[in-house]
């Protein structure tokens, strides 16, 4: 369809504008981001680059040029190699100025000819058509299936209009207690689900926005995920000596000193590329395996747990890592976390080490398909040689991973976990992957 | 605790006030040793003499700018309308001056008036004494809008009314005057802009406007005996209107039908939904809807004044729709 060139708003309080010189001119072929014409509005003269590609084509010749013209004025359009000029188009007549009442920017995409309207109305209609097929839920029901990690999108609704109320929600959630219970669904306590809750007690501390977040996602993730946790214990001495060495050059390079943490993303990204099945998210659609690797990291705050998001870290070095993790967490920490930083992660680490905790269950990050809990890294005596019975003095680690059983199996989880460990206790080789 | 009337109490309260503050006096037609065409002064010429019960002639906008001046000067005016619809031949005095006086002498005067009169349909009264009005005093600033349903609350906010140094419109619906109820023999006054929840339930809210509080209690009581639990809620003043009641109701019952015998368009049924959706959207779960009268003027055959006005089986169906939507 073609597409039209109007008198762009250049600024809050520009009503209008006059076209000074065309850049191209009728019948050129141009591509996007090349200068079409040179506009002139009451502070300054601005050449105006072409948004698409096509062959120009201006009405009546640039008859308009030298006239003051309200911003969003039709100029000419641009049309592609198979399609007709548009209808005004040629040597006829100008396109009607837009009418002073209409000092609007122009709509985005203006309805240049019959067949663009037409057009619009099918996919308008279309999308009538999709709205009435999906379900409808009211507001308080989305509010109360995501509270309860109920999948409404599935449900029937009882209402006369067919949509999903608070009721429906609620039953589901029964029944989805039900199942997993084995027992029948009148009988599944319904903890949330009372209509008439008892009168809070006095000592309840109101839940803030962000404890509120973190209740219903992990809420969530507890009564979805089929969640699995696996342990391994990993001897991190290798690891240890390295990281010292790079903390130590990179220290006196001025660089950010690399956390532990920062080499276990590094690690887990080169692990995850044999692995792809753990990187992975369950849709409506099916299983979808992430292409980039974004690894959350579980930050403790004082308002809260945050999990802040590394983005792209297959392509990055520990290093790298090291840098841009320092600047998530004091970030974090100081409460002004972007909320773009949040999102998108597709892969969780939380490190307890620093609390003397070893092994743990962490719990899925919905809607990743696993989470690796890192333990302490601490000496202990450790056999290492059965023949001689020979005991020697390691650092330690214990690791823990969480994974949704609905999306991957034991065997690779375990493998996945295996090769972690094998990572941690050779780090050369995956610090040259 | 004693019982009595809706009329007898806000008489009581009025004699209270007239008791208490020498500067308060009433004006209207018909007040003075007639008592008022509702009994709202009845006695009170003979206690207070005629100074302070000054029966005036039909003229409206006269006595309502002579009262306006009145205020001004520190007084406590209480303008018995008798109807209100009567008031409306002093719109111009009330919208231009009564309600502005404060904001254009930059607060240096204080408007303490009180405007009362029987709003509401019924007993084939007809076009001229059937309105209720309080959208159009709610809508513009400057008025507090009282619309008290029980005879503890006319006493209470029509004292609270009578103290205040803005205007208040105080409005009685003819359908509560001779209802009876509590009240207590100690002072009390009610604040304004606290609603009062007149039912308690969870499974959806009502809120009732002025004569429509009865009705839809009565259709509760219906439901109720079938296990549908309603709340409720009698906003009591239209302005300040206590939205955050509302609100609270709604966060617990998911739904909210708003009855008011008035009309629909721009009116106070349609802001309070509005509001509700503006501020619980997410706490709704079904669409607020309303219940108001007709949008025609009041005939006076019965059968057709019955039919523009929602009465209890109109309510208890409104509510049973509500309650599948």
């Amino acid at each position: 369809m073609a597409i039209e060139i109007v008198m762009p708003r250049l600024g809050w309080n520009m009503e209008v504008g006059t076209v000074v010189e065309w850049l191209k001119q009728d019948g050129d072929r141009v591509n996007a981001g090349e200068y079409l014409f040179m506009v002139e509005s009451d502070k300054s003269i601005s050449e105006v680059e072409a948004l698409d590609s096509g062959t120009l084509r201006i009405p009546g010749n640039a008859l308009r040029m030298g006239e003051e013209l309200p911003v969003g004025t039709v100029l000419a359009y641009l049309v592609q190699d198979d399609e007709a000029a548009p209808p005004t188009g040629g040597n006829d007549a100008p396109a009607p100025a837009a009418s002073p009442a209409q000092t609007a920017p122009a709509p985005v995409a203006p309805v240049a000819a019959a067949p663009a309207s037409a057009e619009r109305a099918t996919n308008a209609e279309q999308d009538r058509v999709r709205r009435r097929r999906s379900p409808v839920a009211s507001p308080r029901a989305i509010r109360i299936a995501t509270a309860l990690g109920v999948d409404w999108t599935k449900l029937t609704g009882s209402s006369r209009s067919g949509r999903i109320v608070e009721q429906d929600i609620r039953e589901a959630f029964a029944r989805q207690g039900a199942a997993a219970s084995g027992k029948p669904a009148d009988a599944a306590p319904v903890a949330v689900a009372s209509t008439a809750p008892p009168a809070p007690s006095p000592a309840a501390i109101p839940l803030s926005p962000m404890r509120r977040t973190i209740a219903e996602r992990m809420a969530r993730s507890a009564h979805t995920a089929a969640a699995v946790t696996l342990t391994t214990e990993a001897d991190a001495s290798a690891l240890v000596r390295v990281r010292a060495d790079l903390a130590a050059a990179l220290l006196a390079r001025g660089d950010t000193r690399p956390m532990y943490n920062d080499f276990f993303v590094r690690l887990v990204a080169v692990a995850l590329r044999d692995f792809p099945e753990l990187n992975a998210s369950l849709t409506d659609e099916g299983i979808v395996r992430h292409e980039a690797l974004h690894i959350g990291l579980a930050v403790d705050t004082e308002r809260g747990l945050l999990v802040p998001v590394l983005r792209d870290v297959q392509d990055k070095s520990v290093q790298t890592i090291a840098g841009e993790a320092a600047v998530l967490i004091a970030a974090a920490r100081a409460g002004k976390t972007p909320q773009a930083d949040l999102q998108g992660g597709t892969f969780t680490i939380t490190n307890l080490g620093m609390y003397e905790i070893d092994a743990f269950t962490p719990i899925i990050n919905p809607p990743q398909c696993a989470i690796l809990g890192i333990g302490r890294i601490v000496a202990r005596p450790v056999v290492i040689d059965e023949e001689t019975e020979a005991v020697a003095v390691r650092k330690m680690v214990v690791l823990s991973l969480t994974f949704d059983h609905r999306l991957v199996d034991g065997g690779p989880a375990a493998r996945f976990l295996q090769r972690i460990k094998q990572y941690v206790e050779q780090p050369i080789v995956w610090l040259t992957a | 605790m004693r019982e009595l009337t809706y009329t007898a109490a806000a008489l009581e309260g009025l004699a209270e006030e007239m008791e208490r503050d020498p500067l308060t006096f009433v004006v209207g037609e018909g007040i003075g040793a007639r008592g008022g065409n509702f009994g709202t002064t009845v006695g009170l010429y003979e206690r207070f003499g005629p100074a302070r019960l000054r029966d005036t002639p039909i003229s409206e906008r006269g006595f309502t700018g002579m009262c306006t001046g009145a205020a001004m000067t520190g007084t406590r005016p209480i303008v018995d309308f008798m109807f209100v619809d009567f008031g409306l031949d002093a719109l111009g005095e009330l919208l231009n001056q009564t309600a502005k006086i404060q904001y254009m002498s930059d607060g240096r005067l204080t408007m303490p008036i009180v405007l009362r009169g029987c709003i509401g349909i019924g007993n084939s009264a007809a076009t001229h004494h059937s309105g209720s009005y309080y959208s159009i005093f709610s809508h513009f600033p400057g008025f507090h809008v009282v619309v008290p349903t029980t005879p503890y609350d006319a006493k209470g906010l029509l004292k609270t009314a009578i103290r205040s140094n803005d205007p208040v419109v105080f409005l009685e619906h003819r359908a509560v005057l001779n209802l009876k109820g509590p009240v207590p023999e100690e002072e009390y006054l009610i604040p304004f802009g606290q609603a009062r929840i007149a039912r308690e339930g969870c499974d959806a809210t009502v809120v009732a406007i002025g004569g429509m509080v009865p009705r839809t209690l009565a259709a509760c009581e219906t439901l109720a005996a079938e296990g549908c639990s309603i709340e409720v809620i009698d906003p009591r003043t239209l302005a300040p209107l206590d939205i955050d009641t509302i609100l609270a109701s709604v966060n617990k019952t998911g739904r909210l039908l708003v009855v008011d015998e008035d009309y629909g368009p721009c009116g106070v049924a349609g802001e309070i939904g509005m509001q509700v959706m503006e501020r619980g959207f997410d706490d709704l779960d079904a669409p607020v809807t309303r219940l108001t009268g007709a949008q025609a003027p009041v005939p006076y055959s019965a059968p057709l004044e019955t039919a523009i006005t929602p009465d209890t089986p109109a309510i208890e169906r409104a509510i049973r729709d509500l309650l599948t939507a």
